[in-house]
């Protein structure tokens, strides 16, 4: 089983961050216009920023992954766990992105997409940019010889 | 070809109607403005024309044509588009009249494919000979398309076996092989108009839903979520309606308005289904055509869509209690076709609305024989958990009510404790929960049952599956279940649910896990195996294949070099297999409509 960069700790931690933040922000005006505490708002932000952190650190710890003879398989999740197969016959294109915080981190991210319905596209998080392009062509190639010839 | 002249003064109708509308509401509003009415007729006159000019534009530059091998369209005014659909690609292929296209004698055809947002090839308006012919004559080219196709075919298969590269012919979504074998077992035939004339006489009626049957589709189509919608806009809008509410009365009035509120919203949501299924379901029929499901419907606006058997990607079987006591259930067929979002829902879909559940046994059975399920249920002690379940629903609903009568009526005594009744039903509840749900791996399908009040019933052939998700929450861990989830590419199950085998034992899980994905695998190869020894094979293999399987493309392409006769010949045996297995499922089908069905819940439903 793989396991994924550890820096992805820190792109997660950043979104909590951010999302903490917003709320913190909105919690805030929220407690001006009603004439309370400010420190209201701070105390939720922080409580949301620790949240966040003990969550990054137990969904790297549960995240892995491994690209199997016919499958992908991932595990992941930390309130729910998913583990989730993704035949290579199934594999209909496969992106690699890098968002605006993985770039400043310098990690990238790996999307594979089937013609599912609902798991119709799993992304596989902290890679480096050339272990990203490298799953790419890897899990293309892989597509390709695996024939899968009626998706749908 | 074009489309019919008719259909412009209808779209110039369809269109102006609400922009007329419009602007003489602006006017209407305008009108202490001093807007002169000659002005705004003036405005309309505009518009009309602008409209009119349009829709001829659009009129002349709309052009489709059924090519050898795709369908072409080019459309639009403004910014053009030319569009080819190879047949191979195509789901569905819908025909749909309102009451007004039909007295013009016009319709709009629908061709879906797996891929994109809408519709991907929407002709608005054609005659009503021309949409049926436009079925029809597709549902021909994907079997036995022109020869003329074929040499070009041919050359690039020898070109791939003369310079042994692969060809870019690699296929990810349909059946070119079949198809292409097809072509070359027809190669001979004259694809004449009499022949295809021919081949329409084989339409077989499967189902057709006779007038008690429709009765009664109406009458049990009360869906309890359209009540459930209701009463949560009226809660919701209480603040607004407590002024006219009786709140100095006596509790009783009080009761007895929301009680008799209730009962509208009812009779309401029953009357207003009842009449939709009817308007919808008349004179439903459904027939297989070759290859191909067609159905009709529609007493207003009239349907009829075909789905080709090889885009089927699952069957759900559905009842709930009311449709279990008299015996009957829902048969419903998904495709790749329909978008996420798109208006058509679940009621475009080739769906028996109500049939016997035998009868609709049955009918699955012909259209894929899948055996007789024998259900694995999940572990007993889940009961457990359902229990704990719905007690937390029920408390949590009295919660809000108890929340409502002090806040919203201070002063009345709201009977807040009142759905607490209901935990008298629970046991029961969560029993049948248990009871319904369950999940079967047979030699090609999976089947997963689900639902406590309205039963669901998924098959889902192996080669369809798309991707397997094991989940746990944190509750299903303390109980040491996991959920199975079986992703198609059908759009039902972003509406309804999933094939799923829900709560069983984390030690099942893993294995179904690994045997439906196993499964997935071995399905494909047997299928490409047969398609292998029945066509030559064209998608060629990618040059980073093992040697093995070179070598064994290698002769295959060698194959195409013989006579058309041989392949035709190879073709045979599994034309023989196939009817093979529909007289099988047949039987199967017999044998399950039997009275082995105890095995089966539904008896003791009826018992119970």
């Amino acid at each position: 089983m793989n396991t994924l960069h550890p820096r992805i700790r820190l792109v997660w931690i950043a979104r909590a961050m951010i999302r903490a933040a917003i709320v913190g922000a909105i919690v805030t005006g929220i407690a001006f216009v009603l004439n309370r505490s400010l420190f209201i708002g701070i105390g939720v932000g922080g409580l949301l920023v620790l949240l966040g952190v003990i969550h990054a650190m137990l969904r790297y710890r549960n995240w892995a992954y491994v690209v199997g003879d016919d499958a992908i398989y991932l595990e992941r999740g930390v309130l729910t766990e998913i583990r989730t197969e993704v035949p290579l016959v199934r594999i209909q294109h496969v992106d690699s992105r890098r968002s605006a915080f993985e770039r400043v981190i310098g990690l990238a991210s790996t999307v594979v997409y089937t013609a599912g319905s609902r798991g119709a596209d799993v992304t596989i998080p902290g890679l480096t940019p050339e272990g990203a392009a490298d799953l790419r062509t890897e899990l293309k190639r892989l597509a390709i010889a695996a024939d899968g010839e009626d998706a749908v | 070809m074009k489309l019919a002249p008719v259909a412009v003064p209808y779209r110039v109708m369809q269109k102006s109607g609400s922009l007329i509308l419009t602007v003489l509401i602006i006017a209407s509003i305008g009108a202490g403005l001093q807007f002169d009415s000659l002005a705004v007729l003036a405005v309309i006159g505009g518009l009309l024309l602008v409209i009119t000019a349009y829709e001829v534009a659009y009129y002349r530059r709309f052009r489709y044509e059924l090519t050898s091998d795709t369908f072409d369209l080019q459309s639009g005014v403004f910014s053009r588009r030319e569009r080819e659909i190879p047949y191979g690609r195509i789901q569905n292929v819908d025909i749909s009249r309102n009451i007004i296209q039909r007295l013009l004698g016009i319709s709009a055809v629908n061709i879906e494919t797996a891929g994109g947002g809408s519709t991907e090839a929407a002709i608005q308006y054609v005659t009503v000979e021309e949409g049926r012919r436009l079925q029809r004559e597709i549902r021909h080219y994907k079997q036995d398309p022109e020869p003329i196709a074929d040499d070009s075919h041919t050359d690039t298969a020898e070109q791939a076996a003369g310079t042994g590269v692969a060809g870019g012919a690699h296929d990810a979504v349909g059946d070119e092989g079949e198809r292409r074998g097809e072509r070359h077992e027809h190669d001979q035939q004259t694809a004449g108009e009499t022949d295809r004339r021919a081949h329409d006489a084989d339409e077989e009626l499967l189902f057709e839903l006779n007038p008690s049957e429709l009765a009664l589709a109406g009458v049990l189509s009360f869906d309890p979520r359209v009540p459930g919608v209701l009463i949560a806009v009226f809660t919701g809008s209480i603040p607004f309606f407590s002024p006219i509410l009786p709140t100095t009365g006596s509790t009783v009035i009080l009761i007895a308005t929301i009680g008799i509120l209730l009962l509208g919203a009812i009779v309401l949501a029953w009357v207003v289904g009842a009449v939709s299924a009817i308007l919808n379901y008349w004179g439903f029929r459904l027939l297989r055509s070759g290859d191909e499901l067609r159905y009709e419907r529609g007493l207003l606006q009239q349907y009829s869509g075909t789905i080709p058997f090889e885009k089927i990607q699952a069957m759900t079987i559905e009842d709930n209690p009311l449709k279990r006591r008299v015996g009957y259930a829902t048969l419903a067929v998904e495709t790749a076709g329909y978008a996420p979002g798109q208006a058509s829902g679940r009621g475009t879909e080739a769906a028996v609305p109500l049939a016997s559940r035998s009868r609709v046994e049955q009918l699955a059975a012909e259209i894929d024989t899948y055996g007789t399920p024998a259900f694995a249920r999940p572990p007993t002690r889940i009961r457990r958990r359902y229990f704990v379940r719905y007690l937390l629903a029920l408390g949590a609903i009295a919660a809000a009510l108890y929340a409502v009568s002090v806040f919203v009526f201070p002063g009345a005594s709201v009977p807040w404790y009142l759905p607490l009744v209901a935990v008298v039903f629970t046991p029961v509840a969560a029993h049948y929960k248990w009871l319904h749900r369950g999940y079967w791996v047979g030699d090609n399908h999976v089947v997963t049952r689900n639902g406590f009040w309205n039963r669901e019933t998924k098959i889902v052939a192996h080669y369809r599956i798309q991707t397997v998700i094991d989940r746990r929450t944190l509750f299903q861990r303390r109980w040491n279940v996991a959920s199975i989830v079986v992703d198609t590419a059908g759009s039902l199950s972003i509406l309804g649910q999933d094939c799923a085998a829900v709560d069983i034992d984390e030690r099942d899980a893993v294995a179904l896990r690994t045997e439906l994905t196993d499964r997935l695998n071995e399905a494909l190869a047997d299928r490409r195996a047969t398609r292998r020894t029945a066509t030559p094979t064209w998608f060629a293999a990618d040059t980073e294949l093992t040697a093995e399987t070179w070598q064994e493309d290698e002769t295959d392409d060698a194959n195409t070099g013989e006579s058309d006769a041989s392949n035709e010949a190879k073709n045979e045996p599994e034309r023989g297999a196939e009817s093979d297995g529909d007289v099988d499922g047949l039987d199967d089908s017999d044998e399950h409509s039997g009275p082995d069905d105890a095995g089966d819940s539904s008896a003791a439903d009826r018992s119970a």
